[in-house]
This record gives C-alpha cells, sequence and structure tokens, in this order.
C-alpha cells in the first residue's frame, strides 16, 4: 500500500486534528471526512441516550477512543453498531461478518424479479445458507413485501455460528417492530451445518446438519429459491487480497471455507458450493443465488451448475439492474448481467425460469434434433437415412408442423414406427 | 346620353359572373378539399416514401436501431401515400372511362356507379395522408391565452376590440370550449362592460384550444362607419390579437414525477448512475464504507453526488431529488426564454399598424376577408356571433398555417438532404 503523502496529512489536520488518523483505513480525505462526519453524530447520539438515563458521557473523550480504535483499523461498522443494507438497518457486531452492498444489490435485484414474477406458489419459500446478521433474508422480505403482499413469505436463515443466530434473531425482532404492517410472513434463524455429511457421526454438541436440522425443526424439506453468501475466500486470496480491517477484525469463519485435503489452492475458496448445490437439490429450489469472489470463481461456479442440470446458468455483477457496458456480455457460453466485477452466479431449474423470465432454455437453444434423439431413442429406434434426415415414429405427425417450420428439422415419416415397441 | 345611371365596374361584373361565385364558394367546400391534397404536402410525402425505401435497402444489409426507428416513424406515411396514389388512379380512370365515347352503356353505368365508392375512398385516403404527414405543435394540445388589445384607431378601435372579445366569447360557448375572462379593463380603466376595451385576456381551457386558436393570432382590421362618427365617413381601425399557449404552473408540482410532461421528470435511462466500487476484489474481500452515489443526466450533462449518508440508497434518493429540481430548474428557464421569442415573434411590436392585417371586418360590404388563406365570406353577422362562418375562415386559415408548416419542413429538409448527398 502506498505511503500517504505528508502533504495531505497535513491538509488534514489543518480541518481537523482526528483526521490524520483516519486517513490510514481511509486512504482518501473525503471518506475520512464523510466517517468523522457519521462516528461525531454516532458520538452525539449515544450522549443523547446515555442522559436520558441520567447518566453523563465526555463526548470528546469518546470520539477520541473510537477515531483510534478507527485508525487501528477496527471496522467503522462494529464501532458504529450497524450498517445499511439495501433501505434496512442492520446491527453488526464483531464476530459476525459485515453485509455488503454488493449482496445487498443482487439480493434487491433477484426480490424484484421474483416479486414481479407471475405463477408463483401461494407460499414462496426462500432458503438462506451461512446467513450471518440474517441480513439477506429481512432485506429479501422488506423488497419482495414493497411489491407484493398476496403471497405467503416463508423464510429461513442458516447459520453455523450461535453469535450470527443470536444477531440475527436480534435484527429480526428490532426491524419487525419498526415495520408492523409484515404479516404471512414467516422469518425463522436455525443453527445447522451446511457442509456436514448427515451420515457421518458427529460430536454432541456441534450443529447437526443441513437436512436434519430441517427435520428436527418441523420445517418444510422443499423450498423455492436459496440464497447463499458462503465463505469464499481462499487462505493464500485471505493473506494477500484482503483489507486489513477485513482480515484482522472480521470473523475468519465467515470468510474462509475449512480446508480439505488435497485440493488446489485455488479450489480452497470452492468448498462450500459443492455442498450448496447438493442442499439445492435436496430441497427442489427452483432458483439459486450463490455470490462469489470475482469472475474466476464465477465461471468455475456455474460450470459446477451446469454439470448438475440445471436449466440455465448466469453471472450477475456487482449493479446487475444496470447495463453491462465493459465485460463481454458472455464467457464461455454463459451470459453476464450488469455493471462491475463479476459478483454472484444465478441458476435455475423449472418454473425459476419463468420467475426470471427467462425462456424454458433448455429445449430452444439445444438443436432439435439433439433434443429428440435423447428423448426418443431409448424408447423408440430411430433411423437415420444417409442424407442427415431423421426418421421418427408416426405418432409425431400431428407435429409437423412445428418441427419442420419451427425449428427447420429434416424428417421423414417411418411406415412402420408404431410397431416396432407395440 | 346614356339611359341608365352609373354604375360601377365591379357591381357590374358581380351581375354578369354570378355562376363564377358559386364555383368559387364550391371550392372552399368540404367535400371538394378534402379530395385533393396541397402539393407541398404531396412532395415531402413522395420524399419520404424514397427515403423510406432507402432506409428498407439499408436495414436489409444489417441492423441499425436509429434506421429502423425511422422507418417505423415513416411506414404510416408510406401506407397512406399508396393508398392514395391508388384511389387516385382508379378515379382517373373511371372518369376517363366515362368520359370517352367509346364506352358501351352498360359498362358506363358500372363505372358512374363505381365513381361515387371511389371518391369516397379518395377522400378519406387524403385525409389520412395529410393527418400523417402534418406536423402537430408542439403546444397544440394545451389551453390557451387570447389577449385583445385595441391597435390604430383610437376609440373606434377600442369599441371593436371590444366586439371582437364579445366575437370569441361566443365562438367558445358555441363550440363548448370552456373560457374565463381574466383580465377585462376598459378605457377608462375600470371593469365596467360597455365602455370601450382597453385590454382583455380570456383563457380558453379546453386542450386542444391552442390548435384551434393559434389561427387568430395578428392584427384584425375593421372598416366600417364608427358610431363615433357623425359625418357617416367610413373609418379603418385595428385590434391586435395574442395567442399564447398557457402552460399551467400547478401540473408541473414535484408530485408528479411520473408524468413526463412534468419539469421534474427524467426519463431513467437518461441518467447514469455510478456508485463508488471497491477497488479490487470486493465483495467479502474489503469492507467499504464509502457509498456515495454520482448521477449524471446524460442529455444536459448535469452531474450530482451525494455521500452525506452511510446508506447508498438513501444518498441515491437524496441525488435524485437533487437532480430533479436542478433539471427541473433548467427547462423552466429554456422555457420562459422560448415564451418570450414566440410572445415576440407572434406580433412584432413594429407590426400593430393597419397595413400588417390577418383579417379584414367590413361592415360595407358585410364582408370578412383572411388575407392569409384569401378566403372571403360575406355573413359578417354571423361571424361576430362566432357562428358557423367564423369557424369556416378559421377552418381555412389553420390549411393555410398547415401548408406554411409542411413548406417549411420541407425548406428544412432540403439542406439535410444535400449535405447527405
Amino acid at each position: 500500500m502506498p505511503r500517504l503523502p505528508n502533504s495531505l496529512l497535513r491538509k488534514a489536520r489543518n480541518i481537523n486534528s482526528l483526521l490524520p488518523a483516519l486517513l490510514g483505513p481511509c486512504r482518501d480525505l473525503t471518506s475520512a471526512q464523510n466517517e468523522l462526519r457519521w462516528l461525531r453524530e454516532h458520538v452525539h447520539k449515544e450522549a443523547k441516550r446515555r442522559s436520558k438515563k441520567g447518566d453523563t458521557l465526555a463526548k470528546a473523550d469518546l470520539l477520541k477512543t473510537l477515531v483510534e480504535c478507527r485508525a487501528k483499523g477496527f471496522p467503522l461498522q462494529y464501532l458504529l453498531g450497524s450498517e445499511f443494507f439495501g433501505d434496512l438497518e442492520i446491527e453488526c457486531r464483531p464476530g459476525v461478518l459485515i453485509p455488503r452492498p454488493e449482496t445487498a444489490a443482487s439480493v434487491t435485484h433477484l426480490a424484484k424479479l421474483i416479486g414481479s414474477a407471475q405463477n408463483l406458489p401461494t407460499e414462496l419459500r426462500v432458503l438462506d445458507l451461512c446467513t450471518g446478521t440474517g441480513c439477506i433474508p429481512l432485506l429479501f422480505q422488506n423488497e419482495f413485501r414493497s411489491l407484493r403482499d398476496n403471497i405467503a413469505l416463508r423464510l429461513l436463515g442458516v447459520d453455523i455460528s450461535r453469535k450470527a443466530i443470536a444477531l440475527a434473531i436480534r435484527n429480526r425482532r428490532r426491524l419487525h417492530q419498526s415495520n408492523k404492517d409484515v404479516y404471512k410472513t414467516a422469518t425463522a434463524f436455525m443453527l445447522a451445518d451446511v457442509l456436514s455429511n448427515p451420515f457421518a457421526d458427529s460430536a454432541i454438541d456441534s450443529p447437526l446438519p443441513l437436512k436434519s436440522a430441517l427435520n428436527h425443526r418441523r420445517l418444510p424439506a422443499f423450498w423455492d429459491i436459496l440464497i447463499s453468501n458462503p465463505p469464499y475466500i481462499s487462505p493464500d486470496a485471505f493473506r494477500t487480497t484482503t483489507a486489513r480491517s477485513v482480515r484482522g477484525f472480521e470473523p475468519r469463519l465467515a470468510l474462509v471455507p475449512p480446508q480439505e485435503a488435497g485440493s488446489s489452492h485455488v479450489e480452497k475458496g470452492d468448498t462450500f458450493y459443492p455442498a450448496i448445490f447438493q442442499a439445492a437439490k435436496d430441497t427442489e429450489v427452483k432458483v439459486v443465488l450463490l455470490e462469489v469472489a470475482d469472475l474466476d470463481q464465477a465461471l468455475r461456479v456455474a460450470r459446477m451448475a451446469q454439470m448438475r442440470n440445471f436449466d440455465g446458468v448466469e453471472i450477475w455483477c456487482d449493479q446487475p439492474d444496470q447495463v453491462n457496458d465493459s465485460i463481454p456480455e458472455a464467457s464461455h457460453g454463459i451470459p453476464i448481467v450488469g455493471q462491475g466485477n463479476g459478483r454472484s452466479v444465478v441458476c435455475w431449474q423449472g418454473i425459476g425460469a419463468e420467475w426470471l423470465e427467462k425462456k424454458a432454455a433448455s429445449i430452444e437453444s439445444r438443436p432439435m434434433k439433439e433434443v429428440l434423439e435423447q428423448t426418443l431413442a431409448p424408447r423408440f429406434e430411430l433411423e437415420r437415412c444417409a442424407d442427415d434426415t431423421v426418421r421418427l415414429p408416426r405418432f409425431l405427425f400431428r407435429a409437423r408442423t412445428q418441427l419442420v417450420d419451427e425449428w427447420g428439422l429434416p424428417v421423414k415419416w417411418s411406415t412402420q414406427g408404431d410397431k416396432k415397441k407395440s | 346620353m346614356r339611359a341608365t345611371p352609373w354604375i360601377c365596374r365591379n357591381c357590374l361584373s358581380r351581375i354578369a359572373r354570378p355562376a363564377n361565385r358559386l364555383r368559387s364558394s364550391r371550392f372552399q367546400s368540404t367535400a371538394s378539399t378534402s379530395e385533393s391534397v396541397p402539393p407541398a404536402l404531396l412532395s415531402r410525402a413522395r420524399s419520404i416514401a424514397s427515403e423510406h425505401k432507402q432506409l428498407t435497402e439499408k436495414l436489409a444489409d444489417g441492423f441499425d436501431t436509429r434506421a429502423a426507428k425511422k422507418l417505423g416513424e415513416y411506414s404510416a406515411v408510406v401506407t397512406a401515400l399508396k393508398d392514395w396514389e391508388k384511389a387516385k388512379e382508379s378515379v382517373t380512370e373511371l372518369t376517363s372511362l366515362i368520359h370517352d365515347p367509346t364506352t358501351d352503356p352498360e359498362l358506363l353505368a358500372l363505372a358512374s356507379d363505381d365513381l361515387d365508392a371511389t371518391r369516397t375512398q379518395l377522400a378519406n385516403a387524403s385525409s389520412n395522408l395529410t393527418t400523417s404527414l402534418v406536423p402537430i405543435h408542439p403546444f397544440a394540445h394545451l389551453p390557451c391565452l387570447l389577449e385583445i388589445r385595441p391597435g390604430a384607431g383610437g376609440s373606434e378601435a377600442a369599441i371593436f376590440a371590444g366586439d371582437l372579445l364579445r366575437m370569441y366569447q361566443a365562438f367558445c360557448n358555441r363550440n363548448d370550449f370552456r373560457s374565463n375572462l381574466l383580465k377585462y379593463e376598459n378605457v377608462n380603466g375600470t371593469q365596467e362592460a360597455g365602455i370601450p376595451l382597453s385590454e382583455a385576456v380570456l383563457e380558453i381551457d379546453s386542450e386542444n384550444a391552442y390548435g384551434v386558436f393559434r389561427s387568430e393570432a395578428g392584427v384584425h382590421r375593421v372598416q366600417r362607419v364608427p358610431a363615433t362618427e357623425t359625418k357617416g365617413r367610413t373609418h379603418t381601425s385595428a385590434a391586435s390579437v395574442h395567442v399564447l399557449p398557457s402552460l399551467q404552473e400547478s401540473s408541473l408540482g414535484e408530485n408528479d414525477i411520473d408524468d413526463p410532461e412534468s419539469d421534474y421528470y427524467i426519463d431513467p435511462k437518461e441518467v447514469k448512475l455510478e456508485v463508488m466500487r471497491a477497488r479490487g476484489a470486493g465483495g467479502q474481500h474489503v469492507n467499504t464504507t464509502e457509498s456515495a452515489v454520482r448521477l449524471t443526466h446524460i442529455p444536459t450533462n448535469t452531474s450530482v453526488s451525494m455521500q452525506d449518508s452511510r446508506s447508498q440508497p438513501k444518498n441515491k434518493e437524496k441525488a435524485w431529488v437533487l437532480l430533479r429540481s436542478r433539471l427541473a430548474q433548467l427547462r423552466r428557464d429554456k422555457r420562459e426564454e422560448e415564451m418570450v421569442a414566440m410572445r415576440r415573434s407572434v406580433v412584432g411590436v413594429a407590426r400593430m399598424g393597419r397595413g400588417d392585417k390577418v383579417r379584414t371586418y367590413n361592415w360595407g360590404q358585410q364582408r370578412v376577408t383572411d388575407h392569409r388563406s384569401g378566403t372571403t365570406v360575406h355573413d359578417l353577422d354571423d361571424v361576430m356571433q362566432g357562428g358557423q362562418t367564423l369557424s369556416k375562415v378559421m377552418e381555412s386559415v389553420r390549411t393555410w398555417l398547415m401548408e406554411k408548416d409542411v413548406e417549411a419542413l420541407l425548406a428544412e429538409d432540403a439542406p439535410a438532404r444535400e449535405g447527405k448527398k
């Protein structure tokens, strides 16, 4: 990191004597000024709160301590006790990951898409794995409710950390208090381990595996939407690319996945994704939104999704609601939506395509001949002719206009196709 | 010596040509005018058709959004022109059949039967063609303000101005325009009626009022023996009429930001949103407190940045409010400039005399002549009562204005097309 120039430090000191200390973590003057202002507002609020209790507070001292803490790299959000996540103010505490604005952008975008979708079930079930502060379910509910109120919502946040679950429950209570019109909504938070195998032996007081926990809590086994912002930083990247305040003060548990022996150092960040896809399969979700570190990881995860027979995969950038202007619009056949760095992977199957207003890509994008051959070949003997046409069984004759005109499939009609199997 | 008394030549010729007058009045009737299309319009339609053809060829090679949009705009004109040409052709064919002496009687009967139907088709086609071509005045849909002031001619002009005001009020009543007298001041400076008028502002509060009354702006000349005249001489005086579109401020409040008419409306597509992105990886790697948002309105290059709050959505909201009010201010200034320019162009200060008249009301001959369209009607009383005859005159002026507009358009287009070549 480049040294801060003396001129900048001097300039900062001329404005306020506390500013030079804040320049360390902030790196530029305007954001240092903003942080100082927010800290000062926080101190005022705190002083007012104390004086209500009949207590007194030395404002200047508190501000000075806070600035000193911040100068060491302690995250501002922990100092102020909250962070804005979309429209919500989420409480933050050391030991639980601070919500990031990029996550808010993609969750908001997803909630908007789903909120304006047709054909939703009467109860929409949203599962959030590795929920942390509980920000994702709470924001999803907030955004979804602003669009639709005729559909019941069931939200479940899952985390392995007891601290996180306690904080998430606190956040839920606080937000539901301020927001009375929440009805037909059930938000729950549950302690469970996404990674552990339900059939393996486990220690007595360790969290249950996800599937067992769902059973144990008598929660539904099938869900509609799965969102997750799992730990995705590989140990190497944690050492080299993370910011100092993240590395030093945020929980490693929420950032770096546990290591499996034998995985390459690049893939050490990907530990969670196969487990999440397995959970998606078990709970039969229709839409999956996963946050990733960058475009490379996005592509790795997207390929994983393709292997697992999702109907479609997309990569969303930091701002998925903006028009893509810089990066190529597709990479390796996977469309990239939005502006900024590759941030999340979205995949869908079945009716999820309709919710996201995607065409049922499974049939139309693949060559028709291939589809027909794959679906029909096990049951009927298809005759291949020399001129690259396919002889189809005659029961498909009524669909000939579609076959021939719309898909341009060269077809000849078998005279005895029906007899072969019947 | 002649036995007959002397008769002026004009009167003689009028006696001699009653048929002429009949025919000329038929030219003004609606049935025959709607069949013909003004030549200026027709040539514009043809040029559009040729451009349409070029665009189609261009689009066949490769897609271009702008060209496709233009093509869509032109296609209505092109189809209307095709219909019109087809109808025109069949009419000429039928007429030639009828006039041909060698046509056998059976065919003749058929042709003359068909002619009427084809005529109506042609009339429809030509009205379609005109409506598809004529540029609509940007303010035509708005309500308007009609200001009447006496010009040259002293108190007679003031009396005539009062007559005009009553004429327009009667016209509004007959044609279901809501009118409202905003200001009325007589020469004594009071609001008492019956005394010569010094200034009146009539607000016509119906939609499309500006489109209808736009033709009335200008100097109206009167030729009559004034009530104030003692020796029976005919005077010529004038009154000026200003017509201005009324842009209602109340409808441009901050409340209707979704209404495209409003000053506060901004098309979200025209705004570029920039948020401070984390340098490098972002996501879990960094823990940014930057929440600054910058909005840039691309057409006007106005930009607003906001970093007061820790919440990015809140900053965005504030930035939008600020951008809206800045753009609204810009637009208001621009509109005020336009209004000033328009006020000057409607009737220049120097052009208020008797000579620069747009219409003459002649009591002696019971005649009203509009000097722009060249229409003359003879039912002065009906005109002054705001009746059917007045609407006829106004209609003719609107047609004339439309032709002028099209000519101006053609003139504008010509250099552009030269430039392209």
